[in-house]
């Protein structure tokens, strides 16, 4: 087949990938970067007018908002679930990668709250929170603390952070542990068994076998971690709606507010914002690279 | 052969124009289905009835409602009739994403079917924009767990609203219940700037700037800031909605009183049925300014919609008094036209907690007024509102830093 038929085809099979990308993906995203140089409020919106280039003036706006800054440093420091997520995560694919009896259950339970509705998770997850909910009752029961010192923990300045987060955590924890699965059972067999030959014990077969050959699996756990923590939207919402005193109010909520929350919004502001966040995502993301990729190695 | 020829071309005319004069009109409720479909299906049946016309396409939104409004407007497919509450019919209309109904209804017809401030409610900028629909009073009744009452000594419902505050450590000291829970900072509103209103005291001045930072403002603030930092209010209600919260503490015997609209004891009735059985209902206590608060929902026309002149008929069909009162029938609403002050419906006497509420709030529609009006770039304002009163509630300032840092920043961000 001539060349230039190959290269045909290889386009006509790529078209519709292509095609669906550049309508569902591309265009909202150079729209939406053109949207925050823009003034596109719900007045302008409304009355049929066009975004109307206005420049950096958004980007000065979101900037000196107190709030966003808020946003984007519990955003920042909601990445703390990320090594968290992926090290429990890594640790118990590990274990449950044993052909034990009974272990297709501890997969399935495990990635049941990947599956379960934020909604759902929320009412459960009051309960576990709440002044008379069940962590109070542990923390009682292990003596420590007593029903007068209880607090809602979702109503604490200093713990609603972390209560949101371990939510992410659980909510994360089966769908990484998944992907850590399939990579793990692509490791060939024979390496281990070469390293068991050589006498390594199970500590070294770990660090010396099974990590360098996840790097790419970590690699890509760790990202989509990354950006996720960075976009923690959902449980924030249905818990905390940001509270209390903005502790747990992200700069996803941020965007989500300005862009989403009536007839108010300000896609302009919103875009902006939006842009500032895919930037630290970009920033993070070039790290993760620099971590877990090293010079002239196939990641 | 060729006059039936010419009876075929006359009758598919015929058929053509029929079907040309059929107007299809779209109209979206606000979480009412599916337990009111009986009510809105027979009442679109009946609206099709008397206008042989106009065909109701009826979708019920819920949590989407005010996104898919503004997605179906950039789409183009906006719907014709839209139920929206005050506060965001407000907000739209000063966007512009609305007709003003005064413009498709004379406003003669308007005024002889509504109670003035119910159409007031809904006037932004001198224009109408929406039939004020179905409404509710936040102080129209007061609910109360007479076995609480026995337990903390009291023999009588409180009567004002200071009374109120000081039933609060009483009940909360010999029971362990809670007294009732505040609606310190609903989400999407500014909930506390209604308690301003109840006891006389201004939310904005003529300008429509703050006027809520003065000494007597931060001292009724101060008030329940006490209460809540001692425990005597819920600490999930400066995160939870206020009516949702009480309605779910009350039917676990955790709170002794709702003050609210007979559509809690709806809630109660399915989730304690022997603590709605024994509850008390009467008048609630009200503020300095002898005042009610309220809402109410309405029926607007988007800006956007192909059919305005059907759309604002199934609009006025809908919150037509013989409609309102047939709905308040369904369920223990509050009709806002003029009609249902005089209505017989609402003169009944029963022992049964809901017609007993029914019955002392359905004819004071009236009386329903939020407050205060939405600014301009009031989610903004609201977020800071709220933040200031969650501050002062958690001791992170003063009542009165917090409203004084309210007043600057609404005063600074408010758009007209």
């Amino acid at each position: 087949m001539p060349h230039w038929r190959q290269t045909l085809m290889s386009y006509t099979f790529l078209a519709p990938a292509l095609i669906l990308l550049a309508v569902f993906t591309f265009y909202p995203l150079l729209y939406g970067a053109y949207l925050g140089f823009t003034e596109y409020n719900g007045a302008r919106f409304a009355n049929n007018l066009p975004p109307q280039w206005v420049g950096v003036k958004n980007f000065e706006t979101v900037l000196s908002d107190p709030l966003f800054r808020t946003a984007l440093g519990n955003s920042v420091k909601y990445l703390l679930v990320v090594p968290a997520l992926q090290l429990a995560s890594l640790a118990v694919a590990v274990l449950v990668a044993k052909n034990l009896p009974g272990i297709a259950v501890f997969r399935a339970a495990y990635y049941i709250p990947v599956i379960t509705s934020v909604s759902l998770a929320a009412v459960m997850w009051e309960w576990v929170f709440n002044r008379e909910g069940t962590l109070n009752w542990l923390l009682g029961a292990l003596h420590l603390t007593t029903p007068e010192a209880a607090f809602g923990w979702l109503n604490s300045e200093q713990w609603a952070f972390w209560a949101v987060m371990l939510v992410t955590f659980w909510r994360g924890f089966g769908y990484y542990m998944v992907l850590y699965l399939a990579g793990l059972q692509a490791i060939p067999e024979e390496l281990e068994e070469a390293a068991i030959l050589d006498g390594a014990n199970a500590w070294q077969r770990f660090w010396s076998v099974t990590v360098p050959l996840m790097r790419p699996t970590i690699l890509l756990c760790t990202l989509l971690s990354t950006i996720a923590a960075l976009r923690v939207l959902e449980e924030v919402l249905v818990l905390t709606n940001g509270g209390p005193l903005n502790s747990t109010y992200t700069a996803l909520m941020y965007v989500y507010a300005k862009a989403f929350q009536g007839f108010d919004f300000d896609y302009g502001l919103a875009s902006a914002a939006g842009l500032i966040v895919a930037l630290v995502a970009l920033l993070l993301s070039a790290l993760n690279f620099r971590l877990f990729h090293r010079d002239g190695e196939q990641a | 052969m060729k006059r039936t020829l010419k009876a075929l071309t006359l009758g598919l005319a015929l058929a053509a124009s029929t079907a040309s004069a059929q107007t299809t009109v779209t109209f979206w409720t606000w979480y009412l289905s599916p337990k009111f479909d009986g009510y809105i299906k027979d009442t679109i049946t009946a609206f099709e009835k008397a206008n042989p016309g106009i065909k109701v396409q009826w979708f019920d939104k819920q949590d989407s409602m005010v996104q898919d409004f503004i997605a179906s407007v950039n789409l183009g497919s906006a719907p014709d009739v839209v139920n929206l509450n005050i506060d965001e019919t407000q907000k739209a209309a000063q966007n512009g994403f609305l007709s003003a109904v005064n413009g498709l209804t004379s406003p003669s017809t308007l005024r002889a079917t509504f109670y003035p401030q119910s159409l007031s409610n809904f006037t932004s900028g001198g224009n109408t924009y929406a039939y004020p629909w179905y409404g509710w009073l936040n102080e129209g009744v007061l609910l109360y767990n007479p076995d609480l009452f026995k337990k903390a000594g009291l023999t009588r419902p409180p009567r004002t609203a200071s009374e109120m505050l000081s039933y609060a450590k009483t009940i909360k000291d010999k029971t362990g219940a809670y007294a009732w829970v505040p609606a310190l900072k609903d989400p999407n509103t500014a909930s506390f700037l209604g308690y301003f209103y109840a006891e006389g005291l201004p939310v904005t001045d003529a300008s429509g700037k703050a006027a809520f930072n003065t000494p007597q403002h931060a001292n009724l603030l101060a008030q329940y800031v006490t209460l809540y930092r001692g425990g005597y209010i819920p600490e999930d209600a400066v995160r939870r909605e206020a009516f949702q919260l009480a309605t779910e503490l009350y039917a676990q015997n955790r709170v002794a009183m709702i003050i609210g609209g007979p559509q809690a004891l709806t809630r109660i009735k399915d989730t304690n049925p022997s603590l709605y059985a024994k509850t008390v209902v009467t008048g609630a206590p009200l503020g300095k300014a002898f005042l009610q608060t309220g809402g109410s929902m309405g029926l607007v026309i988007p800006k956007a919609s192909k059919n305005p002149q059907a759309a604002a008929k199934l609009a006025a069909f809908f919150t037509n008094n013989a409609n309102q009162l047939a709905f308040a029938k369904v369920v223990p609403v509050v009709p806002t036209t003029l009609g249902a002050q005089t209505s017989a419906q609402f003169k009944t006497t029963s022992s049964d907690p809901i017609a007993r509420a029914t019955a002392l709030v359905g004819a004071s529609g009236r009386l329903i007024n939020p407050g205060y009006k939405a600014p301009g770039n009031s989610d903004d304002l609201y977020k800071n509102f709220n933040d200031n009163i969650e501050a002062a509630l958690l001791g992170k300032k003063t009542a009165q830093k917090a409203l004084a840092d309210a007043a600057t920043y609404w005063n600074a961000n408010l758009k007209k």
